[in-house]
């Protein structure tokens, strides 16, 4: 049997980004949240016992549709997290083991950059409870770009100490032989 | 709402008027694992931000900042104790970290493994915040 047009509504604005097709609006495939595009099918049989194997590949392989330039951003922007997060553990035992200039710009970039990214995941889920309670887009944007100042200010000053006084590494060296 | 009659916890947040948020579901040691990652990860961030905006703001070399501590006279005890205080949420946050990192390579996701790994996260953070608090 034929399954039924799509209907694109206004509402489900979070997962506006997934595209309508038939099988995310038949009803016995609808969710409440988006359902990821890119689920391997596997485990859509494992939970989804009635779902035909046809429609599966039709709709959820991987081959079949590409990631669109956001999902595509947001996939390298988690990889990008995740490089950053390995690289400062990688600087702490360089820090110990070797403390060179290199090593405190470098930790001054990644312990910047990771903070700034996992605090922003961070003040994101709150940010939802937020939303969910309080309308204020501006004062969200504000927010927004105080902490980015922050953030390039604590790198600034990072770097500042790096540069005209004794360095992290240094640093903490002294501060641990008090 | 039935969850909340039946749980001793989620009755008092009924009478305290509180959001059931934190009543319904039972504590366990993952949950609060994870909510003291992200605390400790606020905390250092605040931490350096704290250090990097003074190296900005405030006059005086890190070196006459350490003098003016250095005179204050601190017994060792109290040292040592605020090296720990500083280095432990380090540790946890770096420990439970690299657990997080096996989590996104796909590895030790069932819950008894969850249990395992988070139990190894505490027991090396002590050691490791022990260790070079006396270092």
């Amino acid at each position: 049997p034929p399954l039924p047009a799509s209907s694109s509504g206004p509402s489900d604005e979070p997962c506006a980004h997934v595209r309508r097709d038939r099988a995310n609006t038949d009803f016995r495939f609808t969710r409440r949240f988006p359902f990821p595009r890119f689920v391997s099918s596997s485990r859509l049989s494992s939970s989804e016992p009635q779902w035909s194997d046809r429609l599966m590949s039709q709709h959820f392989s991987r081959t079949d549709q590409p990631q669109d330039a956001g999902s595509k951003a947001a996939s390298l922007h988690w990889t990008g997290e995740r490089v950053v997060s390995v690289l400062l553990l990688g600087l702490i035992p360089a820090a110990y083991l070797n403390p060179c200039s290199a090593v405190d710009y470098s930790l001054a970039a990644a312990l910047t950059l990771h903070s700034h990214w996992q605090v922003q995941q961070s003040f994101q889920g709150i940010g939802q409870v937020v939303t969910d309670y309080v309308r204020g887009a501006a004062l969200q944007k504000a927010a927004k770009a105080g902490f980015l100042v922050l953030s390039a200010f604590t790198f600034a000053g990072l770097c500042y100490f790096n540069y005209h006084d004794v360095g992290i590494c240094k640093a903490v060296a002294m501060l641990w032989k008090l | 709402m039935a969850a909340l009659w039946l749980r001793r916890a989620g009755h008092h947040c009924l009478r305290a008027h509180l959001s059931p948020l934190l009543c319904i579901r039972k504590w366990s040691l993952p949950m609060v694992m994870s909510i003291c990652h992200r605390g400790t990860g606020i905390a250092l961030s605040a931490g350096v931000s704290l250090f990097g905006l003074s190296a900005l703001l405030v006059p005086g070399s890190f070196e006459s900042h350490l003098e003016l501590v250095k005179s204050l006279c601190l017994g060792p005890a109290l040292i040592h104790t605020a090296k720990f205080a500083l280095v432990f949420p380090l540790t946890y946050h770096t420990w439970n970290g690299i657990r997080h990192l096996m989590w996104d390579l796909g590895k030790g996701l069932t819950i008894s493994q969850l249990y395992q790994s988070g139990m190894i996260v505490l027991v090396l953070t002590v050691l490791s915040s022990v260790g070079l608090a006396a270092m």
